[in-house]
C-alpha cells in the first residue's frame, strides 16, 4: 500500500533512492500503464492493449507483461529483463498528487506537488541517489525523475484523447485470446481491448484526417501491430515452463 | 356491391399512422418500440402520435422489471448509464420471498434470475431433493444458484468494468416509474420521432366498419389514425368504454384487491440498497419492498375480505417502522383480471387498460414490453390483414395472462400459513385446472421445459422449480431411482455452484457502490 507524502528539501534532504530497486515496483505486475509517447519504445517487446480500470471501468492503455495476475515474464533473477523500462517504473517511487488526501490525482493545477511513496522498497539511507544537493536544490537525478512525471502527466491527457476518439469512432473491440503453451496447459486472456482493424479501414477521409491531426494515427497503428508481441510473451512463458 | 366495394377499399388501406392514447410507461414503451422499428424519424417511416391528457396523472405502478427490460432498452436505443442515472434505477436480481411458507422468522426462499446450475443437462432438482436435509445441504435456491448469495450480501450483478447491458449474474431493474415515463417521453420525442400531443380526448369517432376513425380533443383537431393503442390505464377508454369489451375478473383465484403504497427514504446515503425485491407474507396478503437509489418503494397488498384498512395500515406501519407517521400512504384498488379481447377492430390495449394483477412477480411491465414488441414486430401493413394479426395477438396475450395467474397462484397454494386468507387460498375450487394438472405431474418429477410448450411462455420451468422447492414441495422419485445414478455429474454441479459463489462474492461490489460508480463514470458500450 502506497503511503504518499509531499517531498520537500528539508524533510527529504538525506533521502536516497536505490535506482536498482525501482523495478521491484513492477516485479509482480502482469500489465503496466503506458502513455502514447512511449508506445513505440514499449512495442519493441511488449504487446500493447487497452483494459478497463478496476475502480472506474474507464479504458486505460497498458503493456502486457504476463498471462495471469502477478506474473511479469520480463522479471527474472531479481531484475527487469526488458529492453525498455516503462515510465510508470522509472517514475517510482514518486507521484504527482495531493498529499492531504493521499490520492494520486490528475490535477489541472500548474503547481503540481511531487509526493514520494514512503513505503517504497527503493528508499534507502546510503548508496542511493540523492534528491537534493548540498544547497537544497534538485539533484540531476531528481530533475530527471520530475521530467518522467511531467511526461506521464501530459501522456495521460493524450491517452485520454486516444480513448475518446477510439470510442467515438467505434474503433474498439474486445480481445479474447486462448493460448496453449508447450506443456499443453492453456490460458484465456479476457478483459482486453484493441483496435478494430476492419472498422479502422472503413473510416471516412475526415475521420482519418482528424486522427492524424491529433497525432493519434501512428499510435493507433502501433497499438494494433504490437499484438504480434504476444508471441514474445508466449516464448518467455514456454521457456519458464521448461526450466 | 356497394358494401363489398367499401370493404375492399378498407382492406387496401395501409397502416401509416398509429395513435397511442395515454402517456404512461405503457404508452411510451409502445410508441417507442413502434417508432424505433418503423423509423418514425424518417420521411418514409410510420407516423406515431401519442396523445396524452395533461390532467390525468399516471398511476405509476410497476417499479420492478424483468431482465427483458434490457432488450427493450436496447431496442429503443437507450444508454443504460443514462437510464440508471435518470430513472433512479437500481439492479434487481430476482425476488426473496419471506414468511410465505409458515410465517416464522427465517422462513425465506429465493426466486433468482439465473437458471439452476446444470439446468437442462440433468435432473439437478432430483439430486437436491435426495440430499435435502443432509448436513451441510442448504435450500434449493442456495445450492443450485450462486445468485442467492450475491443478493444476501447486497452485491451488484456486475462491476463497473462490465459493459452496459452485459452481466456477471442475470439482472433486471427497480425503477422510479414516474421518472421512467418522463425519460421515455424525452427519448421518444427527441430521438425516435414520436409526435407528442398534450390534450384531453373528448370523443371517439367511428367509421362505417366500426373501426375508430379518429379521436377528438379539446384544443387540437380530430386526430386520425389507422391503428389506435389504448394505454389509458384502468379507465380503458377505447377498449373498455368505447368498445365495451368485458373485463374478466380472476378474483376467485387471486384474492388481493387493495394496495397501500408508501415511499420510504433511506436512513442515510450509505444505507445498503437491496438488489432484489423483498416480498414478505402478512396475515391477509404480502408486502413488497423495492430499493431504488434514493428511496424504497414499499406497499402492502391485501384482500379487503380478510383485513380492514385499519388493520392493513397497522401491518404496513409495523413493517416500515416509526417514520411511517410522516409519510403519505396511497391507497390503490386492485381489480385482478384482464379484458376478454385485447385487440378489437383497429384498437389494441396495452398496460392497465388490458389487465392487471398483484405485482407478485412484476408482471405489469413485462406484459407491456411483450405487447409492445409484438405490435411493432407484427404491425399489419394494411387494414385487410389486421384481423389476422389481432387474432394471433389475442390468443397469445390470453395465454400469457393465464400462465401468469397460474404462476402467481402457485405461491399461495404451497403456503402452510394458517390465517383464513391463506387457508382459503388453498381451497381446491380456487385453483385453476391448468395449474392443478401440472402440480399433479410434479408429484413425480420436477418441472421441465416439456411442460411449457408455447414459444410465448412467460415463466420458464426453472421458475416453477424455484417456487416449488423453495416452498417445501416434494417430487417423489422413488419410482425411478435410476434418475439419481449420475451422481458425479450432480456433485460437480453442486461444487461448481459453491465455486461460483466464492468468485462472485469476492469480486462484485455492493449494489450501492456500483450505482455510485455509474453516476460518476458510467458503463462503456463494450
Amino acid at each position: 500500500m502506497a503511503n504518499l507524502v509531499a517531498v520537500d528539501n528539508k524533510n527529504h534532504r538525506t533521502l536516497q533512492i536505490d535506482i536498482r530497486k525501482l523495478a521491484l515496483h513492477g516485479a509482480k505486475l502482469n500489465m503496466i500503464p503506458v502513455v502514447l509517447s512511449e508506445f513505440s519504445s514499449a512495442a519493441t517487446q511488449y504487446p500493447l492493449a487497452i483494459t478497463k480500470d478496476g475502480e472506474t471501468g474507464e479504458f486505460v492503455c497498458i503493456a502486457l507483461l504476463g498471462f495471469e495476475t502477478g506474473e511479469n515474464l520480463f522479471w527474472s533473477n531479481g531484475e527487469w529483463q526488458g529492453l525498455y523500462l516503462p515510465l510508470h517504473i522509472r517514475r517510482q517511487p514518486f507521484f504527482v498528487g495531493n498529499p492531504i488526501t493521499h490520492h494520486k490525482v490528475q490535477s489541472d493545477n500548474i503547481d503540481h506537488i511531487v509526493c514520494v511513496d514512503s513505503e517504497s522498497p527503493a528508499i534507502t539511507s546510503e548508496g542511493g541517489m540523492n534528491l537534493f544537493d548540498e544547497r537544497g536544490l534538485d539533484s540531476d537525478y531528481f530533475q530527471q525523475t520530475k521530467a518522467c512525471l511531467a511526461e506521464l502527466l501530459s501522456g495521460e491527457a493524450e491517452s485520454k484523447r486516444l480513448i475518446e476518439n477510439l470510442q467515438a469512432m467505434d474503433l474498439l473491440q474486445s480481445l479474447s485470446l486462448k493460448i496453449t503453451f508447450k506443456n499443453q496447459t492453456s490460458t484465456r486472456l479476457n478483459g482486453l481491448y484493441t483496435v478494430n482493424k476492419e472498422a479502422l479501414a472503413k473510416l471516412v477521409d475526415e475521420q482519418i484526417l482528424q486522427l492524424h491531426k491529433l497525432g493519434l494515427l501512428a499510435a493507433i497503428q502501433i497499438l494494433s501491430n504490437s499484438l504480434g508481441q504476444v508471441q514474445t510473451l508466449i516464448d518467455l512463458k514456454n521457456n519458464r515452463l521448461e526450466h | 356491391m356497394n358494401e363489398s366495394a367499401e370493404n375492399k377499399k378498407n382492406n387496401e388501406t395501409l397502416v401509416k399512422t398509429v395513435v397511442v392514447v395515454g402517456g404512461g410507461i405503457a404508452g411510451w414503451l409502445t410508441a417507442g418500440r413502434l417508432a424505433a422499428k418503423h423509423k418514425a424519424n424518417t420521411e418514409k417511416g410510420l407516423k406515431v402520435i401519442l396523445v396524452e391528457s395533461p390532467t390525468i396523472p399516471a398511476i405509476g405502478v410497476g417499479e420492478g422489471t424483468w431482465p427483458t427490460m434490457r432488450s427493450t432498452l436496447i431496442a429503443l436505443g437507450i444508454s443504460e448509464t443514462d437510464f440508471i442515472r435518470e430513472c433512479d434505477a437500481s439492479f434487481k436480481q430476482g425476488a426473496k420471498f419471506a414468511k410465505w411458507v409458515d410465517g416464522n422468522e427465517g422462513d425465506f426462499y429465493y426466486h433468482p434470475l439465473v437458471l439452476p446450475q446444470g439446468y437442462g443437462q440433468a435432473e439437478v432438482a432430483a439430486h437436491w431433493l435426495a440430499r435435502q436435509g443432509q448436513e451441510g445441504v442448504g435450500s434449493f435456491s442456495h445450492e443450485v444458484c450462486f445468485q442467492e448469495a450475491i443478493c444476501e450480501q447486497g452485491l451488484a450483478p456486475k462491476t463497473i468494468r462490465t459493459a452496459e447491458f452485459s452481466d456477471v449474474a442475470n439482472y433486471a431493474y427497480h425503477l422510479d416509474s414516474g421518472k421512467f415515463a418522463v425519460f421515455l417521453q424525452k427519448h421518444c420525442t427527441n430521438k425516435l420521432g414520436v409526435t407528442h400531443i398534450l390534450d384531453d380526448v373528448t370523443a371517439i369517432n367511428t367509421a362505417e366498419n366500426n373501426d375508430i376513425a379518429s379521436v377528438s380533443t379539446n384544443n387540437n383537431k380530430d386526430i386520425c389514425g389507422d391503428l389506435f393503442v389504448d394505454c389509458t390505464g384502468f379507465s380503458s377508454l377505447l377498449l373498455g368504454k368505447h368498445y365495451q369489451v368485458p373485463f374478466k375478473s380472476c378474483s376467485d383465484v387471486l384474492f388481493i384487491d387493495t394496495a397501500l403504497a408508501v415511499q420510504v427514504p433511506y436512513d442515510n446515503e450509505d444505507s445498503p440498497i437491496a438488489s432484489h425485491t423483498i416480498s414478505t407474507g402478512q396475515e391477509a396478503g404480502w408486502i413488497w419492498d423495492i430499493g431504488l437509489q434514493h428511496r424504497r418503494g414499499v406497499g402492502y397488498v391485501y384482500s379487503s375480505k380478510y383485513s380492514t384498512e385499519e388493520q392493513a395500515r397497522a401491518v404496513l406501519a409495523d413493517y416500515v417502522g416509526d417514520n411511517i407517521s410522516s409519510l403519505p400512504i396511497r391507497k390503490i384498488p386492485i381489480v385482478s383480471g384482464y379484458r376478454e379481447t385485447f385487440w378489437k377492430n383497429n384498437c389494441v390495449a396495452v398496460g392497465l387498460s388490458a389487465g392487471f394483477l398483484e405485482p407478485l412477480e412484476a408482471s405489469a411491465l413485462v406484459m407491456v414490453e411483450l405487447a409492445a414488441q409484438m405490435i411493432s414486430e407484427q404491425l399489419p401493413q394494411s387494414r385487410g390483414i389486421m384481423n389476422v394479426v389481432a387474432k394471433r395477438f389475442n390468443e397469445t396475450t390470453h395465454y400469457r395472462w393465464q400462465r401468469i395467474i397460474d404462476f402467481l397462484k402457485l405461491h399461495y397454494v404451497l403456503s402452510k400459513r394458517n390465517e383464513p386468507f391463506w387457508v382459503d387460498n388453498r381451497a381446491k375450487e380456487t385453483i385453476p385446472e391448468s395449474l392443478q394438472d401440472l402440480m399433479d405431474l410434479w408429484e413425480y418429477r420436477s418441472p421441465a421445459d416439456c411442460d411449457f410448450t408455447s414459444n410465448n411462455e412467460v415463466f420458464p420451468a426453472a421458475s416453477y422449480q424455484y417456487v416449488l422447492y423453495g416452498m417445501g414441495f416434494k417430487s417423489d422419485y422413488s419410482h425411478a431411482p435410476y434418475i439419481l445414478d449420475d451422481i458425479d455429474f450432480a456433485d460437480y454441479q453442486f461444487s461448481k455452484n459453491k465455486k461460483l459463489i466464492d468468485t462472485a462474492v469476492s469480486t462484485l461490489p455492493t449494489n450501492r457502490e456500483l450505482l455510485n460508480k455509474i453516476k460518476t463514470f458510467g458503463f462503456s458500450t463494450i
